[in-house]
């Protein structure tokens, strides 16, 4: 609308401003580089060598829980208290502080979801060069050295991780400016502290750099009022090539060295219109990488919010295939290793190493400390349909009433910014959504839900409730001079809650409750967008690092904001239904831990194929580190895609965990129908392949939230010791028994899909014609084509009734698809509940185990004191890859046995049995002979 | 699907030749009467494709069999089948399969949901009626409509020939003009040649030569400027040129009594004070003359240009010319100005241009059902403002609705009674009822 120009003129100049200059593309001048960032710079230019620190081993105290140490930089005689736990499930934690700060430091709170447990440490040996640790079982050390100090951790004769081995721990201790001492009482303090701290007395004049206690950035200036506190730490990685995770940057699913150029960058920031394949900050930061080689797999979690920069570097990256090959052949070359250094503006530095083995294992360890993937309701695995924005409630009911003339089901529609009234969150345009109930019944009576936004920046309005609660309860983050932060969003001038505060996300969540939020009711969830936070008018367009929430700075707790935000949106979702339903909540910005709130996207992300192709490593980054509910707005949302473009998103988005498709509002409308007859049948056929797996898709979400496993994952997760998979991240896996190779490459005449296993063989789930694993193979392909396989051994169970919405198939039979492995043999599972309440966790679920073999297949219950019920049955069984049998029988639990009618298919080996009609809670076998 | 029942319709075609007697078969549930026959109980059932034949008993048993979804008309088994909603009292019709069962009432009848948990209500009485007065009131609309626009055709037509007759006489008028002022040219050229020779005698220059061509110059780009109907907006003479104001002060009475024959007052408002300001300037060369040609011209242009325009097969259109249709929604007021301009006001008001008179889109159905208007403001991110107007049948000339369905790209409803087609009418009478 010109309303649009007219209503947002100011912002648009801003955004204007912001934007323009480079016609495409992000203005890389908004935001800094390492170079501009002066903790960054500082660090940087620290390089490696000799630690200056030094482990004293006579303050060493060993309790049955942890093991503290003081380490001393010999430089300026600084102490830092080091601490060290073993903890629970093969995890240890390296916590390093000051050891006498001039003020606390901040720990990231709210990340953890307990007190890791821990487990005995015990000294195995000691001697003035180190002490020996013993970490338990399989014959695992933590060697502590004194001079320079670094931390070894062994297996056997293997060294698995080595932190401060190239001398780059770096910890700048908290102090008194020394330029402008105004006041006396701190100086005196001061004093005193140091003469506590006998051996400090030689503290070297310190050298003040720029920008230690003032840094400028374009436009804006930085005061910092606690001066330099950053921290750094580096590991090494013997015999590692391939670390993955930090996201989230627009970049290939293996970490790239990060010696010629920037590090990768944590800190969350709303990009416009973001570049690919390179190290900058997205909207979100989870600071977990992981290590793999053939052997092993470690992950580090480093637990800082502030902004963190790593860097990557690797003694094997430069080489080239043949010079790694001539080092093979020499049998001389060096151990391979990758080099990690971490860096972040403040905070200490807590970081929890995990030890794998296997990638699993370092899933369930990071789980244990973070949570797992909230199990998300059913209809929130079907399909979206956004756009930026549907206009009225005349555009709503024509889209919904699209989809049913198309037949193309969809469960969600979504309202962005436009539908509040004047971008005040919780309202509604009096005009344009004058009937929120009344639209949104008529989405209950199709039973289909709708999301509507609402972003973490509050109008600046005294007519404004939310605003006017917010700040009278004094609510507001703060500037550094103590009055109400305020910076420029799609309102104008807004307020940012303290989302850091536990009452005010108490306040928060009790705004979703049905008569607070006036026209909301069940069926409508919450969308947060702009919660890095995004200020159109702050540095990098985000918050000013000086502003105050409560004890502390936007510095030390920036990229957990966005958590936050989520954290109490989803629990005022919670807390409206009593605790019953199961919240949905989307975020844009997130940090660890997020996962346990909801589903993220990546972004304001553009209708070109490279995004398309991005799509895949980015969400595959995210699942390494638990986040698995993660999609990418499917035809892109800048830009216009074309019909291909478009078709070819959709078929790749149905195979991705949040299937959302979403579009600018300055693009022309592209709901599916709008590009002619031949492709809206191909995305009806992509969306509804969707449907039909949504039995998949959800069991594969309650396996996630019950281990931390990534729904869509890399090959190498699963194919651990086949190099081959481990830099690949043009396909991926669903759980472990659906490997997709979208086509993603315009005017694709064929994909090249690495198949892995050599003992695996692989079904295309269209054809069902067979392919052996550990093969590239080509697969020609047209545009009605989306390369899915499924593993041989598995049984996948779907539902082929495609209907209007998910709920709508809630009673609908199943077709249990099992594909036989060599050895004829299959297993799979087969989960459902009610699809949207908690009653899950009282055990109100049907969870059995399917398995074939020696021509059985049987259905057995997983977990005996579960219970629910269900009208859905086995309309069909196909198994896919077996000989021909004479007759079916199947016997059900009371043991009658019943014959059973089937159809073979001798081209492809495919048994269809027909209705066999057991309900699909039920013990049953289906027997072949 | 739809390519599927065609497919049926050629078996059904074919095997219904094969097929005779009309035993009555059992009720099978999802199937219209003219299907029967394929569901007569036997013993076998033959997939309407012929791709298959199975036992009767698997007909709606909810497993599909046939490929084309033939054995389960009355459930919800196959991905591409149909059911059929009687719908007695209201118009019978096909939903797809998996609407039936699915919890959500789709034939008013309730006949999809007999096994759901939905609470459906037979409503096809009340959907019959309600149908059955819109369809009274649509025919009464039509009658109403055609009426009027017979009335508006005729109109239409001597509205055109009244335009022809004044071009005709402008042309002439002009003409006349152009055959004097030449002759005043040719006058004064003598005189110039004369007076420059004694000048030049005097002292030499050529500064009158100079002054003649450029007031020729100035005739040309009246003529080009406006005879160029689609080359140039009036708005682009706009800009070019500054416009004066109270004009008319320097009009003689012919140009007045000119003027006065015209209907579009603004336009020629705007073109006369253009002339006037160019004139102003160059006042000492038989302003007069130039005036007066010049300004025929233009009249004569704007009505060409007028007259160029497609207003149907029967000038049924012609009387929206000149017109404007106001419609406020929400906080903004639309005018459309058919053939002319669409803006949109905001409270604030501010206009915006929304787009210019462009062409009749061109769907197949019919020649005169889309207005297209193009070239509006420019939006932010590239393109500018265009609108889609849809015509549609009505009793009064009224603009009824606008959206944007995306930016900067409008869709307008608009009323008239030109827009009522006979088809229409057709139509209304073979409606299943």
């Amino acid at each position: 609308m010109a309303s649009f120009s007219e209503r947002m003129a100011p912002v648009l100049v801003l955004w204007l401003a912001m934007c323009l200059g480079a016609t495409w593309a992000v203005d890389r001048g908004n935001f800094k580089t390492c170079d501009q960032s002066a903790f960054c710079k500082r660090q940087r230019a620290l390089k490696p060598g000799d630690s200056p620190y030094r482990a004293l081993l006579e303050t060493m105290e060993l309790t049955n829980t942890r093991l503290t140490l003081q380490l001393i930089n010999d430089n300026n005689k600084v102490r830092l208290l080091l601490e060290l736990y073993r903890l629970q499930g093969n995890i240890t934690r390296v916590k390093i502080n000051e050891l006498k700060p001039l003020k606390p430091r901040y720990e990231v709170p709210d990340v953890l979801i307990r007190d890791p447990p821990t487990e005995p440490l015990s000294v195995l040996s000691q001697d003035e060069s180190g002490v020996v640790l013993s970490l338990g079982a399989e014959s695992q050390r933590v060697i502590v050295s004194v001079r320079p100090f670094r931390l070894d951790i062994m297996e056997g004769h293997d060294v698995l991780m080595s932190l401060n081995s190239r001398g780059l721990l770096a910890f700048e201790h908290l102090r008194m400016r020394k330029d402008t001492r105004a006041d006396p009482e701190a100086e005196k303090k001061e004093e005193a502290d140091s003469a506590d701290q006998a051996e400090a007395t030689k503290e070297e004049e310190e050298k003040a750099e720029e920008g230690m206690w003032e840094e400028t950035f374009k436009s804006h200036s930085d005061s910092k009022p606690n001066g330099p506190s950053s921290i750094s730490l580096d590991f090494s990685f013997p015999g590692v090539e391939h670390v993955y995770g930090i996201p989230e940057h627009a970049d290939d699913l293996k970490l790239k060295t990060t010696d010629n150029g920037d590090p990768y960058r944590l800190f969350n920031l709303d990009v416009f219109q973001y570049e690919l394949y390179n190290p900058m900050a997205l909207y979100g930061a989870v600071p977990v990488m992981l290590a793999h080689n053939a052997q092993r797999t470690t992950g580090i979690f480093w637990l800082n919010a502030a902004e963190t920069w790593v860097d990557i570097s690797s003694n094997t990256a430069g080489k080239t295939v043949f010079g790694k090959m001539l080092d093979y052949v020499q049998g001389s070359s060096e151990i391979p290793q990758t080099d990690v250094r971490w860096i972040s503006e403040s905070g200490i530095i807590d970081v929890f190493i995990m030890l794998g083995p296997t990638p699993k294992h370092v899933f369930s360890q990071y789980a244990s400390l973070t949570g797992t993937q909230s199990f998300p309701p059913l209809a929130s695995l079907g399909y979206h349909q956004c756009r930026w924005n549907y206009n009225d409630q005349e555009d709503v009911r024509s889209v919904d009433a699209g989809f049913d003339e198309y037949d193309i089901p969809y469960d969600f529609i979504w309202l962005d910014i436009e539908h509040t009234d004047g971008k005040r969150y919780f309202t509604w345009d009096p005009h344009k959504f004058a009937t929120p109930k009344e639209m949104l019944q008529g989405l209950l009576d199709k039973k289909r839900k709708m999301v509507a936004i609402v972003d973490p920046h509050i109008k600046i309005d005294s007519n404004y409730k939310i605003h006017n609660e917010i700040r009278s309860r004094g609510f507001y983050v703060k500037n550094k001079d103590g009055g109400d932060y305020e910076g420029w969003c799609w309102p104008g001038n807004a307020g940012y809650p303290d989302f850091t505060r536990a009452d005010m996300r108490a306040w928060w969540a009790s705004m979703f409750a049905y008569d607070q939020y006036e026209g909301s009711m069940e069926n409508l969830y919450t969308w947060n967008d702009m919660n890095e936070p995004s200020v159109f008018n702050g540095p990098e367009v985000t918050m000013h690092k000086d502003a105050v929430h409560g004890d502390w700075e936007n510095r030390d707790v920036h990229n957990i904001y966005g958590l936050y935000v989520q954290m109490a949106t989803a629990e005022g979702l919670v807390q409206r239904s009593g605790g019953v339903e199961r919240p949905f909540v989307l975020t844009r910005a997130f940090f660890a831990g997020s996962q346990r709130y909801g589903a993220v996207w990546t972004g304001d992300n553009a209708a070109e194929w490279d995004h398309l192709k991005i799509s895949i490593p980015m969400c595959l980054s995210l699942g390494l580190v638990g986040i698995s509910f993660c999609g990418a707005d499917v035809g892109g949302f800048f830009k216009s895609p074309t019909p291909e473009l478009l078709v070819r998103w959709y078929q790749t988005g149905a195979y991705q965990p949040f299937f959302r498709a979403h579009a600018h509002l300055d693009t022309p409308r592209r709901e599916p129908w709008l590009f002619g007859p031949e492709n809206t049948a191909l995305i009806r056929e992509a969306i509804r392949q969707r449907y039909t797996f949504l039995p998949y898709w959800y069991q594969q979400f309650y396996h996630a939230y019950r281990t931390g496993e990534p729904v869509m994952r890399p090959l190498w997760v699963e194919y651990t010791q086949d190099p081959a998979t481990f830099a690949v991240d043009d396909e991926f896996l669903i759980g472990q028994n659906l490997l997709v190779h979208p086509v993603t490459e315009e005017g694709a005449r064929g994909v090249t899909a690495y198949l892995p296993g050599k003992e695996e063989v692989w079904f295309d789930i269209h054809t069902f014609q067979k392919h052996n694993g550990a093969q590239n193979l080509y697969i020609p392909v047209t545009m009605s084509s989306i390369p899915v396989f499924q593993r041989g051994g598995s049984i996948i169970p779907r539902k082929m009734r495609v209907r209007r919405s998910s709920s709508c198939m809630e009673h609908d039979p199943y077709t249990l698809y099992a594909a036989l492995n060599a050895r004829g043999v299959a297993e799979g599972e087969l989960y459902m509940d009610d699809g949207h309440t908690f009653n899950y966790e009282k055990k109100e679920f049907i969870h059995r185990r399917l398995s074939f073999s020696n021509n059985v297949l049987s259905s057995v219950n997983l977990v005996p004191d579960s219970h629910f019920t269900t009208n859905s049955w086995i309309e069909r069984i196909v198994l896919i890859g077996s000989s021909k049998p004479a007759k079916v029988t199947l016997k059900t639990a009371d043991g009658i046995e019943s014959q059973l009618e089937f159809d073979f298919d001798a081209s492809m080996s495919v048994v269809t049995v027909r209705k066999p009609g057991m309900n699909a809670g039920a013990d049953w076998t289906v027997t072949l002979e | 699907n739809k390519m599927l029942s065609s497919e049926m319709w050629i078996h059904i075609l074919a095997i219904a030749l094969f097929c005779c007697g009309s035993a009555d078969s059992r009720k099978v549930r999802g199937i219209s009467s003219s299907y029967k026959r394929f569901y007569r109980e036997k013993k076998s059932f033959l997939c309407i494709d012929g791709s298959k034949l199975i036992p009767f008993e698997q007909v709606n048993d909810d497993y599909c069999d046939c490929a084309d979804g033939s054995d389960e008309p009355g459930t919800s088994a196959c991905p591409h089948g149909r059911f059929y909603c009687t719908n007695l009292g209201f118009r019978p019709h096909y939903i797809p399969s998996s609407r039936v069962n699915d919890g959500i009432c789709d034939c008013c009848d309730a006949s999809d949901e007999y096994n759901s948990h939905a609470r459906c209500q037979n409503t096809c009485w009340n959907l019959g009626q309600r149908e059955r007065a819109y369809v009274e009131g649509q025919m009464r609309t039509l009658d109403e409509g055609l009426r009027l626009k017979q009335q508006l055709i005729e109109e239409g037509v001597l509205l055109w020939r009244e335009k022809q007759a004044q071009l005709r006489e402008l042309q002439q008028v002009a003409e006349d003009l152009q055959i004097k002022l030449e002759e005043h040219r040719r006058k004064k050229r003598e005189a110039d040649r004369f007076k420059e020779q004694t000048l030049r005698a005097l002292k030499g220059g050529d500064g009158g030569k100079s002054f003649h061509l450029k007031n020729k110059t100035l005739g040309g780009i009246l003529i080009c400027l406006f005879c160029n109907p689609y080359s140039i907006s009036l708005d682009e003479v706009k800009a070019e040129v500054v416009p004066v104001h109270d004009e008319e002060r320097h009009l003689g009475d012919d140009e007045a009594m000119v003027l006065t024959t015209t209907e579009s007052a603004k336009t020629n408002r705007t073109l006369t004070c253009v002339l006037a300001h160019l004139l102003n300037t160059n006042k000492k060369f038989t302003v007069q003359g130039i005036k007066k040609v010049s300004f025929c011209w233009v009249l004569i242009c704007d009505l060409q240009k007028k007259l160029a325009i497609d207003y149907g097969t029967d000038w049924e259109f012609l009387f929206l010319n000149g017109q404007c249709y106001k419609l406020k929604v929400y906080e903004y007021m639309y005018t459309l100005c058919p053939f002319n301009h669409i803006t949109q006001k905001s409270t604030a008001g501010t206009e915006v241009s929304l787009g210019l008179w462009g062409m009749w889109a061109e769907p197949a159905k019919n020649r005169y059902n889309q207005m297209i208007y193009e070239n509006g403001e420019p939006c932010w991110q590239g393109g500018s403002r265009s609108t889609t107007v849809t015509l549609t049948c009505g009793t009064e000339t009224a603009l009824r609705s606008v959206k944007e369905p995306s930016k900067c790209q409008y869709i307008m409803d608009f009323q008239t009674p030109v827009a009522c087609q006979p088809v229409l009418k057709q139509r209304g009478v073979h409606s299943e009822l």
